[in-house]
């Protein structure tokens, strides 16, 4: 079993007959399934490598907020909550790791 | 399409119709994408696939935003090598009145403020465009043969209390038309679009309501009882299989009518 952190979450990547499953570290020593039957037939470093790939694409970290949205705000009673503007030409989707991120 | 080895993305699929058709594909041997809002769900769904020995991932993701519908689909191709399926179950409610009257003066007491309106817009139509956007453009430069589906509802014929839901779902019942002209000019043979439109359906929110509400409510529907959420999934699974449903929505309700046996 391989096991590897990620932007402060535990996953484990253990083989499951002929494929391989991800399973991520949740609090009180609880576990839930991230992938399951994933990469067949992949050897165990293939399958940790892709592992991480995959682990990064479903939880991206480090995004640039450029600007609130305040065209679309979410109401909770008279609360306006504004999110980010994704459509904005400057908004960065960082989908590299976080300590890569700049500051 | 074959079921077996095809790849499927399903929003909405933590609950509801969503779930089934997720654990419809994944028996039958697709690799399958459950998207959705709550995390607790995702992980109970793959879960379950998990134990009837399917392939899946969970991806958390709201689908009113790009950047998290392009997340989505990108975890799925690179889980699975590939998409062939999109269905977008993902959906809200909303209901009210778009005016509300004083009973005594018979002025105008309140109003449907977009506090009901927008989140409903969001999530059914422009999320849907967004996940089925995204389907296409994977599906058109990976080269892999394809089915987007919409979620409809009988409703887009025009219920009262739902001018927002309804008004997406008439949406939604016309998209595939739309894409599969846009397909056409464009030379895109290998992808169908179909809308599904339920009727009343046996989800947590109907079988949980006020019981002589559900009384009157299965009165109007000939099959007397609620669609089973498995039931539209069958629906789907044969869209996937027979290519000659194409541009269309298809209704499954059972038989709904109005007062004097007239269907509607």
């Amino acid at each position: 079993m391989d096991k590897f952190t990620y932007n402060d979450m535990e996953f484990a990547v253990a083989a499951a007959g002929q494929a391989w499953d991800i399973v991520r570290a949740l609090p009180g020593g609880a576990s839930a399934v991230v992938g399951t039957g994933l990469f067949p037939g992949a050897t165990a470093t293939d399958a940790a490598a892709r592992a991480r790939a995959l682990v990064k694409a479903i939880y991206p970290v480090g995004v640039k907020i450029v600007g609130p949205d305040v065209a679309h705000p979410n109401m909770i009673g008279g609360l306006r909550i504004v999110g980010p503007d994704v459509t904005h030409p400057n908004f960065i989707y960082w989908d590299k790791d976080s300590v890569s991120c700049p500051k | 399409m074959e079921i077996k080895g095809s790849v499927v993305l399903v929003t909405g699929g933590g609950n509801g119709i969503g779930e089934q058709v997720v654990k419809f594909f994944a028996q039958r041997g697709a690799k399958v994408a459950v998207v959705d809002m709550v995390q607790k769900n995702i992980d109970r769904v793959v879960a379950d696939v998990k134990a009837m020995g399917g392939e899946a991932i969970g991806v958390q993701a709201n689908v009113t935003s790009e950047a998290e519908t392009a997340k989505f689909v990108k975890a799925t191709v690179e889980a699975f090598g590939k998409l062939n399926v999109t269905v977008a179950c993902a959906g809200i409610i909303k209901d009210g009145t778009m005016l509300t009257l004083d009973k005594e003066t018979g002025k105008v007491a309140r109003k449907m403020g977009l506090d009901k309106w927008q989140p409903v817009i969001d999530v059914n139509l422009t999320g849907t465009f967004l996940t089925l956007r995204d389907s296409a453009e994977a599906m058109v430069n990976g080269g892999w043969p394809g089915l987007l589906v919409t979620i409809s509802s009988v409703n887009k014929a025009g219920q009262v209390g739902q001018l927002n839901y309804s008004s997406t779902k008439v949406a939604d019942a016309l998209m595939p038309k739309i894409i599969i002209g846009e397909f056409m000019m464009r030379g895109i043979k290998n992808i169908r679009c179909v809308g599904i439109a339920p009727g009343y359906t046996a989800t947590p929110m109907l079988t949980g309501m006020n019981q002589d509400a559900l009384k009157a409510i299965l009165a109007d529907v000939h099959l007397g009882r609620l669609v089973e959420p498995e039931e539209i999934a069958k629906l789907i699974g044969h869209c996937v299989e027979n290519e000659a449903i194409n541009a269309t929505t298809l209704e499954i309700t059972g038989g709904l009518c109005y007062e004097h046996g007239i269907a509607k």
